[in-house]
């Protein structure tokens, strides 16, 4: 893998799509007004009276639309900016941190970390264990380096060997080097603002009369901008994993490391169905996982590339999934 | 002033400008160097650090392989003092290729000692030793980690001050590329981290 390239890749890419997301949101400030302008125009053809457009009717829809969007942003991503706002999140979804001086496995956990900080300069983020995970996985979040979580799974700790759980983390920590959480945060916001401008739309339209006309307007038009805001953070999202498996490559100059995990987890997607299911995650948190959910049949909303994509990406060909080693027999711990 | 004697000055100021910035840039990159230096000295005093913990532990298995022990702690002993001459000359080289030779002495005699816990079993069940074996094992990996990122930052350094048009900016201040840190993994180095249980 020529993973100084592929970096490089990614991040035009992902200058291209923000750009786009930027132009859609533009979009849809234009459409929404000139889609009301084209409702003024209809009804003013339609009466007996000359209707002249309002005053500040150009102001006022480009400064609602705005402050609805914007809004919306501000809102979303204000609470992740609060202190100590990553660890909540991961207590949240169950995660406590890791005790390197009672457990072996955790201390080897701890280890990795700090290596990989090592490889990356970066400070280290708290270490986090999510211990009613059985699956592989992991997830990092953060508003920046110095108050950031890595969280890892129960069953990567167990199922992974120590160069893949190496990895593994080395992907997490190149979320958090990269400033992807932050950028994903914003990008959400923008979208959840989009989708109030359809919602604006709604309330408008329960009025009743021309206001179904007008309300309507707005909705098509925050509708469509909200699905365009959807899939261009899809492709950034897809666009940072491949950015943060080449970073992996790089820090631990291994393919073996990350291409095992990722081999691995072919295989348990492939015996899901014999395995008991985990707690699940919510949807806001998905786009923060090392892997996502089964690719869906459109694939242009999924926050993660096709595995088979990225294992491809990393060993310059296809490989076959790796077997998950055994568990081993159920000892007792005293917690 | 006439027009053109604006202009004259406006174009200096604006490469004055652009040699402060690049003067700049280049030197925050050589500190990162040397910072970079710095944090494999801190990885080496972990190790010399947790080889007394080990050997101590090793001990009271190993009665009868005294002369293994007493080999890993005057190596060690050896490396230390070999690192303390290389930080306090830094630049001498004959002082670097000395700390290199004691941290090969010291790899290879770490590894016989790890061939030797392979054939103790309860050494090997020991939990302090498995504790200490996974923070060697660590070690060794940040060592190596460490030497990784400093040649990272030698070649981020080296890019820019030999690339056009900086390298005329690293000319003019005598900055000279720096040199990236050769492999050492000798045969006998590559033993040291297997510390497999």
């Amino acid at each position: 893998m020529r993973f100084f390239e592929r970096q490089d890749e990614a991040r035009r890419e992902t200058l291209r799509l923000v750009l786009l997301f930027a132009a859609a949101v533009a979009a849809t400030v234009a459409g929404v007004h000139l889609a009301l302008a084209a409702c003024w125009l209809a009804l003013s053809l339609l009466s007996p009276l000359a209707l002249p457009f309002p005053r500040f009717f150009f102001t006022v829809n480009v400064g609602v639309t705005l402050l609805l969007i914007l809004g919306g942003w501000w809102l979303e991503a204000a609470s992740l900016r609060l202190p100590g706002a990553a660890q909540r999140l991961a207590r949240r979804l169950g995660a406590r941190e890791a005790r390197p001086a009672v457990s072996a496995d955790e201390q080897r956990l701890a280890n990795i970390v700090d290596e990989i900080c090592i490889a990356a300069r970066m400070p280290r983020p708290e270490v986090m264990l999510m211990p009613r995970h059985q699956a592989i996985n992991a997830f990092a979040a953060g508003w920046d380096v110095h108050d950031a979580v890595v969280a890892v799974t129960q069953g990567a700790l167990e199922q992974l060997t120590r160069e893949e759980l190496q990895g593994l983390v080395a992907h997490e920590c190149s979320h958090l080097h990269e400033g992807d959480t932050r950028l994903n945060m914003q990008l959400a916001g923008m979208v959840s603002g989009l989708e109030l401008v359809w919602d604006f739309g709604a309330t408008v339209r329960e009025r009743g009369g021309v206001a179904l006309l007008f309300g309507g307007a707005i909705m098509g038009m925050g509708a469509a901008g909200w699905y365009a805001g959807r899939l261009l953070q899809a492709a950034v999202s897809r666009q940072r994993e491949l950015l943060a498996d080449a970073r992996a490559v790089q820090w631990t100059r291994s393919r073996d490391g990350l291409g095992g995990v990722l081999r691995k987890a072919l295989t348990q997607r492939n015996e899901a169905q014999e395995r008991p299911a985990d707690p699940p995650l919510p949807g806001l948190v998905q786009h923060l996982l090392l892997l996502g959910p089964p690719a869906g049949k459109d694939g242009r909303l999924d926050a993660h590339p096709p595995l088979a994509l990225r294992i491809e990406r990393i060993y310059g060909r296809p490989m076959p999934p790796l077997p998950l080693p055994r568990p081993p027999a159920p000892v007792f711990h005293w917690a | 002033m006439s027009s053109t004697a604006w202009i004259i000055l406006a174009v200096l100021a604006c490469v004055a400008a652009w040699v402060v910035v690049t003067y700049n840039a280049l030197v925050q990159k050589r500190n990162r160097i040397a910072n970079a230096f710095g944090q494999i000295d801190v990885q080496l005093k972990r190790r010399y650090d947790l080889i007394p913990n080990l050997v101590e532990v090793a001990r009271r298995y190993l009665a009868h392989e005294a002369q293994t022990l007493q080999a890993v702690a005057s190596a060690r002993g050896a490396a230390v003092d070999a690192a303390a001459a290389a930080r306090a000359r830094p630049a001498d080289a004959a002082a670097v290729q000395g700390l290199a030779a004691a941290e090969r002495v010291l790899g290879g005699s770490m590894g016989r000692l790890m061939a030797v816990v392979e054939s103790y079993p309860e050494l090997k069940a020991d939990a302090t030793m498995q504790s200490l074996a996974e923070e060697l094992t660590s070690t060794e990996n940040r060592i190596g980690f460490a030497r990784q990122a400093y040649n990272d930052e030698v070649l981020a350094f080296n890019d820019a001050a030999t690339q056009f048009p900086g390298n005329a900016v690293a000319g003019w201040f005598g900055m000279r590329p720096a040199a990236m840190l050769e492999s050492t993994q000798g045969p006998q180095e590559r033993q040291a981290p297997r510390v497999a249980f």
